[in-house]
């Protein structure tokens, strides 16, 4: 309960709330749901996702969201990804999109979307997720026509591309330097989605490759201030990025410990081999780390304390390394059976190594983060 | 300068000299022709990568992870076609003779492409070295010989190796634990033979073998002298195929749940028994002379394989490690970032060198390890050079005209036992083992990291199956765990290699 204390009631709440919905909507059919795209997408889970408000979490009351700060979006993410992280994976997409409408000023586009009562489809936004826009030329163009734009060209791997209402999509446009993010129907004619992308981990969260050809785009704050916007919303989000690996760290951790209190190796109980317990504790130690680590981050960016852009990236650096690392012992704790599909412990290990991609390639991330510092930014106060 | 005496001493010091110079001491013994097999086989090996794996890896591994059931009979018969299942049978039993040495680069190289296809290919040689391992110079002929007419007639006869059950994985490959061992794979002698019953969990290719090694135990209270070998062929009454499991990588390579109900197994298909040594006449002079007693035996069966096999598991680690290397390397040179190729930033090529190093330190290592077990392990008879070029130049159809009649006699098994079992010193056994299990963990743990790398610097590209980095890390985890896990190996690196610097230590014993 050491997680509980410093936190208001109603985050509590929340948090209690967010535990009980991983118990009973995701741990059943965990397996069936990864299984995609050889099964349905799993859109049940998604609704009930939605119905409890995960998908508004950050948003105004007055588009009816519960206007929590990013410290309910960490609680939310932690304790669904202990349990399956592919769900995690499609909140946090759709927190970044929206954030990404919110740093670029766009609030009328945000009104138009959530301000009436809205269908799981509508409340989802698509987003490439995995990357930084910032970090490559984007393959997809925007043309001034008449009013608006029309955009041509690909986006790879857009997250939720398949089930989502609308997007939020990077595209050059004219000469200037940079991106600017268009919204798009997802439905515009024009508009080709591939099959669904088959990737290490998320599985049940969707991602689709788009190709537009004239397709209509309504252009999200001002033109040529993509990167702004992006990295304005990677400071705020990487925390509950950080969040989600935090919780797949600590479901592998209660999964290890639970089977070596139970395998018998040797004529007794793993969790008595010293070198087992070596493993425990390190995988105990990180997960505790990522968890005081996550919270803090989290404090300091609503609190807008003094280096809290840095805390939120340090954090989402630290932590997803970590669980990448902590994944590979949980596995290795149950020896063949955690390589299997039957314990869930693989599907974490795939899943912490793709969660380290939000947001973009990590050792560019790692430069980005020294060059602010090196340019002048305090990571302290 | 040194005296002699003071040289001899000092280099007996820990670490000893002969510890650790394996490819030193090895150039001294070792043919030539050997160099001129490891650089066929890894022709042969890129030939079948360019060929056959590079097309259908992905598509293997994306069908089987839509059907987990799916058997990838094509691939085995391609494989089967190529001569793979044969290559390093001796020609004394009718395979085609290539020196064991070459096997571990030969798998790194298919490794570089594709684990689940190595290791279909490569787990064939597990199972044929346990069988190998009981120096059964009958059965060995017998099972051998089918695998050769399968080759010829097309209809691939693989061997199985049956150890890991439900209850006891790590523990079979350690007597100090297989003596605590809940192990329930039980061999009960009966009139004619024995009847087995229990389950094994984990075999890679069970349904896809005909013949399968099986290690039961007589006694499930004293498992670790009741060890006992059986050759199980399909179609045994009593004996069937359970689940395939669902494996998050290598998922070409089927594994299976072999179960044994009331199963006959005859005497003549009992492999080696380490209740039975006097019988059997495995208590030699020599293996008399060491206190070899049926624990000891069951430690060398086991240090047979694994010494033979672990080797093969670290290079392995190498090839995805360089698998991982090279996508990563392309990756690089086909992105731009800040204007530039990605390959021209420092920070990439200073990466892209320590995943080059990550892949040359997991190959030196196995190829120490490798030196090690050719010259100390289950085969190292046939690096006895006189032998190998005897071997090698004389034509398989001779060895077919003379070796059928003479590997049926009960003798020719005994004087093989003898030179081979008897022969190999506790030393020797400590060196090959060791070695093995330090290649086993430095080349899989390499080979994870080089993965792991390669997936941070493609970012996204990286998590899609299409783009094969992800594919390499699923596989790749796999050999952190089997042929024992690594926190199993590092403890037999311990027994082997350091504790005799410790002579109060007692591994396993915590």
């Amino acid at each position: 309960m050491a997680k509980m204390v410093g936190l208001s009631e109603e985050l509590r709440l929340l948090d209690g709330m967010a535990r009980d919905f991983a118990l009973n909507e995701l741990v059943q059919g965990r397996e069936e749901r990864d299984h995609y795209p050889f099964a349905p997408p799993c859109e049940d889970v998604l609704a009930r996702a939605h119905q409890v408000g995960f998908f508004s979490l950050l948003l105004p009351e007055e588009l009816g969201g519960a206007a929590e700060p990013v410290q309910a979006l960490c609680l939310v993410l932690e304790e669904v990804c202990r349990e399956d992280a592919s769900l995690g994976g499609a909140v946090f997409t759709v927190a970044l999109a929206q954030e990404l409408l919110a740093r670029a000023g766009a609030v009328e586009k945000l009104e138009q979307i959530y301000s009436r009562t809205v269908s799981v489809r509508d409340a989802l936004l698509a987003f490439p997720s995995f990357h930084n826009p910032g970090d490559t030329q984007p393959n997809l163009a925007a043309e001034r026509h008449k009013d608006g734009y029309r955009l041509s060209g690909g986006v790879d791997y857009v997250v939720l591309g398949n089930i989502a209402g609308k997007a939020v999509l990077p595209a050059k446009s004219g000469d200037r330097p940079g991106y600017s993010l268009f919204l798009v129907d997802l439905q515009a004619e024009g508009l080709e989605g591939s099959e669904p992308v088959l990737s290490l981990g998320l599985h049940a969260c969707p991602a689709v490759d788009l190709r537009l050809s004239g397709v209509e785009g309504e252009l999200v704050g001002e033109e040529g201030k993509g990167p702004d916007y992006f990295e304005a919303a990677v400071d705020r989000l990487s925390v509950a990025a950080a969040a989600a690996s935090c919780g797949v760290m600590k479901g592998s951790f209660s999964t290890a410990l639970d089977y070596a209190r139970q395998r018998i190796q040797g004529g007794r109980k793993i969790v008595n081999w010293s070198e087992v317990r070596m493993i425990l504790s390190s995988m105990a130690v990180k997960a505790k780390v990522a968890e005081m680590l996550v919270r803090e981050a989290a404090r300091a960016v609503d609190g807008k304390e003094p280096g809290w852009r840095l805390a939120s990236r340090a954090a989402a650096l630290q932590v997803q390394e970590e669980a990448t690392e902590l994944t590979c012992d949980g596995i290795q704790i149950l020896g063949g059976n955690g390589y299997m599909q039957d314990y869930g412990q693989e599907k974490r290990f795939r899943d912490a190594k793709q969660l380290q991609s939000l947001m973009g390639m990590v050792p560019l991330r790692r430069l980005r983060y020294i060059r602010r510092i090196v340019d002048g930014e305090s990571p302290w106060a | 300068m040194l005296r002699k005496s003071d040289s001899s001493l000092l280099l007996r010091e820990f670490p000893d000299f002969t510890d650790t110079m394996h490819s030193l001491v090895a150039m001294e013994k070792m043919p030539r022709g050997v160099v001129d097999e490891c650089r066929e086989a890894v022709a042969l090996a890129r030939r079948f990568n360019r060929t056959v794996a590079r097309n259908y890896a992905l598509e293997l591994d994306r069908r089987t992870q839509e059907d987990p059931t799916y058997l990838p009979w094509e691939l085995v018969e391609e494989a089967n076609r190529w001569g793979f299942f044969t290559m390093w049978i001796p020609k004394l039993f009718g395979g085609k003779g290539w020196s064991l040495t070459s096997i571990a680069p030969f798998v790194e190289e298919l490794a570089s492409e594709c684990l689940a296809i190595t290791n279909l290919i490569g787990v064939h040689y597990f199972g044929f070295s346990i069988l190998v391992a009981t120096w059964n110079i009958r059965l060995i002929d017998q099972i051998s010989r089918e695998v050769v007419e399968g080759e010829k007639t097309g209809k691939p006869c693989l061997v199985s190796g049956a150890v890991t059950e439900p209850e006891a994985g790590t523990d079979a490959e350690e007597v100090e634990l297989l003596a605590r061992a809940k192990v329930r794979c039980h061999a009960r002698r009966v009139e004619g033979g024995y009847v087995v019953n229990g389950r094994k969990i984990f075999i890679s290719n069970g349904h896809l073998s005909t013949w399968h090694i099986l290690i039961a135990y007589e006694d499930l209270e004293r498992p670790d002298e009741s060890m006992i070998a059986f050759a199980v062929k399909n179609g045994t009454p009593g004996f069937s195929f359970g689940r395939m499991e669902k494996k998050m990588g290598q998922k070409g390579c089927p594994a299976s749940e072999l179960v044994f109900e009331d199963c006959f197994i005859p005497e003549e298909n009992m492999l080696v028994a380490a209740s039975r040594l006097e019988e059997m006449k495995l208590l030699s002079r020599a293996a008399r002379r060491m206190k070899r007693g049926p624990r000891e035996l069951s430690m060398q069966l086991i240090d047979f394989v694994v010494s033979a096999t672990r080797p093969g598991v670290g290079a392995m680690g190498a090839g995805v490690a360089r698998g991982a290397l090279e996508l990563a390397l392309q990756f690089a040179r086909e992105t731009v970032v800040d204007g530039r190729p990605l390959v021209n930033h420092e920070w990439v090529q200073c990466l892209l060198a320590e995943m080059y190093m990550n892949a040359a330190l997991a190959r030196l290592s196995y190829m120490e390890a490798n030196y090690a077990n050719s010259m100390y392990g289950m085969a190292r008879l046939l690096g006895f050079k006189p032998l190998y070029y005897y071997h090698r130049a004389m034509p398989t159809s001779v060895f077919d005209r003379l070796m059928p009649a003479a590997n049926r006699l009960d003798a020719v098994t005994s004087a093989y036992r003898l030179l081979v079992m008897g022969g190999q010193s506790e030393e020797e056994e400590r060196l090959a083992s060791g070695w093995a299990s330090l290649a086993k963990v430095a080349g899989t743990d390499l080979g994870v990291k080089n993965c792991q790398l390669a997936l941070e610097l493609m970012g996204q590209a990286g998590l899609r199956h299409d783009r094969r980095a992800e594919k390499c890390l699923r596989d790749a985890k796999l050999l952190q765990i089997y042929e024992g896990t690594n926190q199993l190996n590092r403890l037999n690196v311990f027994k082997c290699l350091v504790a005799p610097a410790a002579p109060e230590a007692r591994a396993f014993e915590d």
